[in-house]
């Protein structure tokens, strides 16, 4: 079993985190559409979503029945699964593989539950490292309103009511959204996260965002996909 | 107060929990849900409550790891986290309360079959022993220890070879016999291996079914009266015997003849029967 580092796959990774409504996943959708006009075999994994473990999630989200162990064990399986079954070959095929949240999501949310911050790293030691990982930073006044204005409520886990913080969600989802920043700054320089101002124009972070990628893929000639 | 192996899972308070939590271990086939099924009753006639359970009964996890099971996709790390889920769940949801409330707590299997699976399958052993880090460290876990040999004429007489008991995953064969044959030869080092490290209290299964529970049961009860563990349990190899050198000891194990399951105590009621009309036809 291999451990967190440096992959040696011709493959590249790029993934994207920070809190609900920071833009990450407009931001990667943009990324996506460039590599793919630049020529480039792009797949796309988001968090949450092997279709292994959907049932077994939904089950226990519906009936509010996962407490913060099962949460993060049961996210940590979706992330194998994809992990086991796509991001790894394809990253050996030599393939981009962008991830809309990757491990550090579960670092920020899984110690926000309360456990215990070792065991949530060594639990996902199987993953690669990211080529780039790429973190929105945004005030949380900001996200607050972009995710609150855009649609009616928020749900209960997104909202960490399990951690009975507030009995209204709005504020509960202020609170826990709030420790879930702290968690991400403390892994910038942990990680070597790539920080991205995430209140500046939407161009300018994609500009920023492509230069690195750029200067990334630059050894990787042999990925394009001959037109 | 009970302990963990590692952190506790938050809020889990581990003073008050006064039940016991016994742990029945053991490789596939060797008889722990048979010796359940006898320990429950014996139990329950001495007025004590019981919770059993077993790996995938959670409410979570257990369907979506069967289902999951059947495709036959699952990749390694998958399936060990996917158990450590069940494993989460059920110690959430059913064991703790009922060692809260005073229960006896009869385990079929615990984190130990769970590890010695994944690291058969390839698993860092320190990755898998921090995911269960989070286990509650039971009052006593007996080991049904067998050697292959014993252990294959049971499995092909009672429920035949299963892909999964047979590690097919790892050993693709078209001889489910050679798979199972190796397969259970590596778990067997492993559960060796874990069964020092965790002070297993080793009973040998290759006995009929009533001198296994014998031992057993002698086990439990010593348990719930609170007494240290005697010698007679002990799993530490003689001075100067490296553990390998200890489970190979096991696995060459000469076959006994094991009495099948139910006819012992039958073939006595027929002998005392036949006894009985013996002395009347006379």
């Amino acid at each position: 079993m291999k451990r967190y580092g440096e992959h040696r796959f011709p493959g590249k990774l790029f993934v994207v985190e920070g809190i609900d409504g920071s833009g990450k996943s407009t931001q990667l959708a943009l990324l996506h559409q460039w590599l793919q006009g630049e020529g480039y075999g792009v797949v796309f994994s988001e968090w949450n979503s092997s279709p292994l473990v959907r049932e077994t999630t939904k089950r226990g989200k519906k009936k509010q029945a996962l407490t913060p162990s099962t949460f993060s064990l049961i996210h940590a399986t979706d992330f194998a699964d994809r992990m086991e079954h796509n991001i790894l070959p394809l990253l050996k095929a030599g393939a981009i593989v962008l991830c809309d949240r990757y491990i550090y999501t579960a670092f920020a949310r899984d110690v926000v539950r309360g456990m215990d911050r070792q065991w949530v790293r060594e639990l996902y030691s199987f993953a690669v490292k990211p080529t780039a990982a790429f973190y929105f930073r945004v005030p949380l006044e900001v996200a607050m309103k972009r995710i609150l204005d855009g649609r009616n409520g928020v749900k209960y886990y997104e909202a960490g009511m399990d951690l009975g913080l507030s009995e209204d969600p709005e504020e509960s989802f202020g609170i826990f959204q709030g420790r879930i920043l702290n968690e991400y700054e403390k892994m910038v320089p942990e990680f070597d996260l790539t920080t991205v101002d995430a209140t500046l124009p939407i161009e300018e972070q994609q500009v920023y965002m492509r230069q690195i990628a750029k200067a990334k893929l630059a050894q990787a000639k042999r990925l394009r996909v001959a037109p | 107060m009970r302990e963990t192996y590692a952190a506790p899972l938050p809020g889990m308070n581990l003073a008050e929990m006064s039940g016991k939590l016994i742990v029945i271990e053991g490789t596939d086939g060797v008889g722990r849900s048979t010796q359940i099924r006898l320990l429950r009753p014996w139990l329950e006639q001495q007025g004590r409550a019981v919770l059993d359970t077993a790996i995938k009964r959670s409410e979570l996890a257990g369907k979506g790891i069967q289902q999951a099971k059947e495709g036959h996709t699952l990749g390694r790390i998958t399936l060990s986290l996917f158990y450590a889920t069940d494993f989460a769940d059920r110690l959430e949801h059913e064991i703790v309360p009922a060692l809260r409330a005073g229960f006896v707590v009869l385990t079929d299997r615990y984190i130990y079959s769970l590890m010695a699976r994944a690291i058969v399958r390839g698993a860092d052993a320190r990755w898998i022993r921090n995911a269960y880090g989070f286990a509650l460290k039971p009052d006593a876990t007996f080991y049904l220890r067998i050697g292959v040999d014993d252990l294959i004429p049971r499995v092909v007489f009672s429920r035949g070879f299963d892909y999964w008991e047979s590690g097919m995953d790892i050993h693709p064969s078209e001889d489910m016999y050679d798979s199972f044959r190796k397969y259970q030869t590596e778990l067997l080092t492993e559960f060796e291996r874990l069964a020092k490290e965790y002070n297993f209290e080793v009973i040998d299964a290759s006995h009929d079914v009533r001198t296994v529970f014998e031992h057993l049961r002698a086990g439990v009860a010593r348990v719930l009266s609170g007494e240290p563990r005697e010698p007679l349990f002990s799993v530490v190899a003689p001075a100067g015997e490296s553990a390998e050198a200890a489970s190979k000891k096991v696995l060459e194990m000469p076959g006994k003849p094991t009495a099948p399951i139910s006819e012992e105590p039958a073939s006595a009621a027929q002998a005392l029967t036949r006894a009985v009309e013996g002395d009347a036809t006379k």
